[in-house]
């Protein structure tokens, strides 16, 4: 018998392989052809306004029913909106401005505004609001808003959301502890004694609940004083008394506890984020958090007792102080319809009508700009549904909060208080070295960026 | 004898035969001029001047130099955190790469199982391997915290402890150890049963065997891993980004992470450009000093 019968011809092989090849590149092209394409313009008539924000998921929802809301609102423009991932945000938008295509307008929330507006890379809104729309953004703005926006006493970015802090506390705990929740500590010493009292210990001396601890340098530096800036000097404050006291308080608080008892604890509970939040199971009986959880509460822990307080101030500190940040829009310089993205930018934060864009800011659950937005009546029903939220929006016209300082080294300086706080709180650093270091980093930093030129 | 026409074509045809290769390699050729030579000779321009992308850059002098050498903390302690992993990192990689290889170069059952099981390891994308760790680290709920508990040891806190996130990080880089193992294991393949026999008639032990026979034998190999291990190690960056962002303390602050915060973070480009230079002859002197010793220790098997 002939054995070449059973051995495969090679030819065939080949034809065989060709095939595979071919139906797996005919697959692979549906694939790509079948993944969606971008949206095909509603308004192919209007003129295009690019949007680029970094919202995703449930977010990016309600940021599209704004901008269908806008369009419909609109016989001019149409908005496209384009989602970027927000690890690359910043940068791609760098890069879209350097290579003359930026978007028309970006939803930020990093700390940008400074440094661009330094660098000529976004314009400078009051070139495009009239003298009355400016009139009314300097009047009506909460103090936060026009200090987060504002760089050298010129709008940058205009605020669609803003970020406050504020206790939250589980009276349940409370009452376990023979506190009375009705009678929320009025300084943060007492806070701190109730803390002491609500924390919970295994057998072995491990933290298994923490009562309350007052941590994080950026936002309890402007409760005992002026914080890191001085708004009338444009100087950057660091080694005062004031500041000296904050993080002494701090580093005595953590002390006792025990810094890697904390850490250790900390790293057994969840990431915090919506309904894995270590407060609803417990971990917390009172802690410093912002707004969004009110939202997320409600959705996520409905039957969940739970309230909010300011968070009070030490004796000779400042009451309704801390820091804050949030969500504003900018516009690039080079970009190919301002005037259609500051309509954009109206419309969303209810400078245009505060009345409209009120209940876009009860969709996200966000602080408004101005106090006509949260006085407006679909507003006010959003607070009366959830009460725990009036606490956060007493808090907004309070000069007493603080965004990072706004110098074009922002981001360097935000880096520099994060690490000494931590070097601090382990014992690294006294307080006193630990401010000492970092006036003398920031100096360093300031006198290179004259030396290569720079403003200040 | 060749015409004058029969030198044209000739001329021509190597020509036409030139022109084919070239744009066949054309795409490379492009990529490699626009993506990596261009912005490899820019950066020197760059790193004298005061730039962000989207100003046109400022003529500085050497500022930025003298900045770096003189005047900025941060990067001599970043310097430092990446030579130190460069010091013990390599060294340990390579011993663990050739004491596994070693093992696995052994005849028993089921060696191929062996190999692909710790060879696997190298093959999962960095990032992937980086958040694993970062589970598995965890003072509290991690697996390895966990293991000690269970024999009485109470762990340290890892990558969120000062003295211990450097390790950390040293400990993990053991994890994809197999990439390198597996040209160990093909350089012992290539080692000449005949030398081991010689030996062996001679009365070597298997000591004496490992140093004077395959340790030399896989000195080429070795010192080629130890250069690109040395190169990798100046440029580690990944690991660091995702799992401690440099701290705590700056004790993970690797110079390459260093870098792309000052050129994205904060915007300076100049000065990451004038810090990718200083890396780059780093990494030169770096790779010249293990050449200019490779005469002592490498065998070529003359």
């Amino acid at each position: 018998m002939d054995s070449s019968q059973n051995t495969p011809r090679p030819g065939r092989w080949r034809r065989c392989a060709a095939l595979a090849a071919s139906l797996l590149l005919i697959t692979m092209l549906l694939a790509v052809l079948a993944v969606p394409g971008p949206a095909v313009r509603q308004y192919p008539q209007r003129i295009p306004v690019r949007l680029w924000h970094m919202w995703t998921a449930e977010w990016k929802v309600v940021v599209d029913r704004i901008v269908q809301r806008f369009n419909e609102s609109q016989d001019r423009y149409e908005l496209i909106a384009l989602s970027v991932p927000s690890a690359s945000a910043d940068s791609k938008f760098l890069l879209a401005v350097a290579g003359g295509d930026p978007p028309d307008v970006m939803a930020q929330w990093n700390q940008v505004i400074p440094k661009w507006a330094e660098s000529g890379l976004i314009v400078p809104l009051d070139e495009l609001m009239t003298p009355a729309e400016r009139e009314a953004f300097e009047r009506d703005a909460y103090p936060i808003a026009r200090k987060i926006g504002t760089y050298k006493g010129r709008p940058y970015g205009i605020t669609t959301g803003l970020n406050t802090w504020a206790c939250y506390y589980l009276p349940q705990h409370l009452r376990e502890a023979g506190l009375d929740p009705d009678h929320f500590p009025d300084t943060l010493e007492e806070l701190v004694a109730w803390g002491d009292k609500l924390h919970r210990f295994d057998r072995h001396g491990n933290l298994v609940r923490l009562g309350f601890m007052p941590e994080w340098f950026t936002m309890y530096a402007p409760v005992f004083g002026k914080g890191f800036y001085d708004e009338a000097t444009g100087a950057v404050t660091i080694d005062t008394l004031e500041n000296l006291r904050a993080l002494t308080f701090l580093v005595d608080c953590r002390r006792k506890l025990g810094f890697e008892n904390v850490v250790r604890f900390r790293s057994g509970l969840s990431t915090g984020f919506a309904a894995e939040w270590p407060f609803i199971s417990g971990a917390y009986s009172i802690t410093l958090d912002g707004q969004w959880r009110v939202e997320q509460l409600a959705r996520y822990a409905p039957n969940l007792e739970y309230r909010t307080a300011p968070l009070p101030p030490p004796q000779g500190g400042r009451s309704r102080a801390g820091w804050s940040n949030g969500n504003f829009m900018i516009i690039p310089r080079g970009a190919a319809q301002p005037a259609g993205a500051f309509e954009f930018i109206k419309f969303w934060s209810g400078l245009a009508n505060p009345q409209r864009a009120a209940e876009f800011y009860t969709w996200g659950g966000w602080l408004p700009l101005r106090r006509a937005i949260a006085d407006a009546p679909v507003y006010r029903q959003y607070v009366r549904k959830h009460p725990p939220f009036q606490t956060f929006v007493d808090l907004l016209p309070s000069e007493n909060l603080q965004p990072t300082p706004p110098v074009p080294y922002q981001v360097y300086l935000w880096d520099r208080i994060g690490q000494i706080d931590d070097s601090a709180m382990r014992g690294t650093l006294t307080p006193a070295e630990a401010l000492r270091t970092l006036r003398e980093d920031i100096e360093l930093e300031q006198a290179q960026r004259r030396a290569l030129g720079y403003a200040d | 004898m060749l015409t004058n026409r029969g030198i044209m074509l000739r001329t021509m045809g190597t020509r036409t035969k030139d022109a084919t290769g070239y744009m066949f390699i054309s795409p490379w050729l492009i990529g490699f001029v626009v993506l990596t030579a261009g912005p490899f000779v820019a950066s020197i321009y760059f790193s004298f001047t005061r730039y962000d992308v989207v100003s046109p850059p400022v003529w500085v002098g050497l500022a930025n130099y003298k900045r770096l050498l003189g005047q900025d903390p941060l990067f001599w302690g970043a310097l430092w955190v990446t030579v130190k992993y460069a010091l013990v990192a390599v060294p340990l990689g390579i011993a663990a790469g050739v004491g596994l290889a070693l093992l696995l170069n052994l005849q028993i059952g089921g060696i191929s199982i062996y190999r692909t099981v710790f060879y696997l390891p190298s093959i999962v994308p960095t990032v992937a391997t980086s958040v694993v760790f970062v589970w598995l680290l965890n003072p509290q709920i991690g697996l390895v915290n966990g293991v000690l508990r269970w024999l009485g040891i109470i762990g340290p806190a890892w990558l969120q402890d000062t003295k211990w996130a450097f390790w950390s990080l040293v400990l993990m880089s053991l994890w994809g150890v197999g990439g390198s193992m597996i040209i160990y294991l093909a350089g012992l393949k290539d080692i000449p049963v005949s030398l081991y026999e010689a030996a062996m008639i001679d009365g070597a032990g298997t000591i004496h065997k490992t140093r004077h026979i395959t340790l030399p034998m896989l000195s080429p190999v070795i010192f080629f891993n130890l250069v690109m291990g040395l190169i990798h190690a100046f440029q580690y960056f990944t690991q660091a980004y995702i799992m401690t962002q440099g701290g705590p303390e700056h004790s993970t602050n690797f110079y390459a992470l260093y870098l792309f915060n000052r050129a994205w973070r904060y915007g300076d480009m100049g000065y990451a450009s004038a810090m990718a230079w200083v890396l780059f002859l780093l990494v030169m002197v770096g790779t010249g000093a293990v050449f200019s010793t490779h005469r002592r220790w490498v065998h070529y098997g003359q």
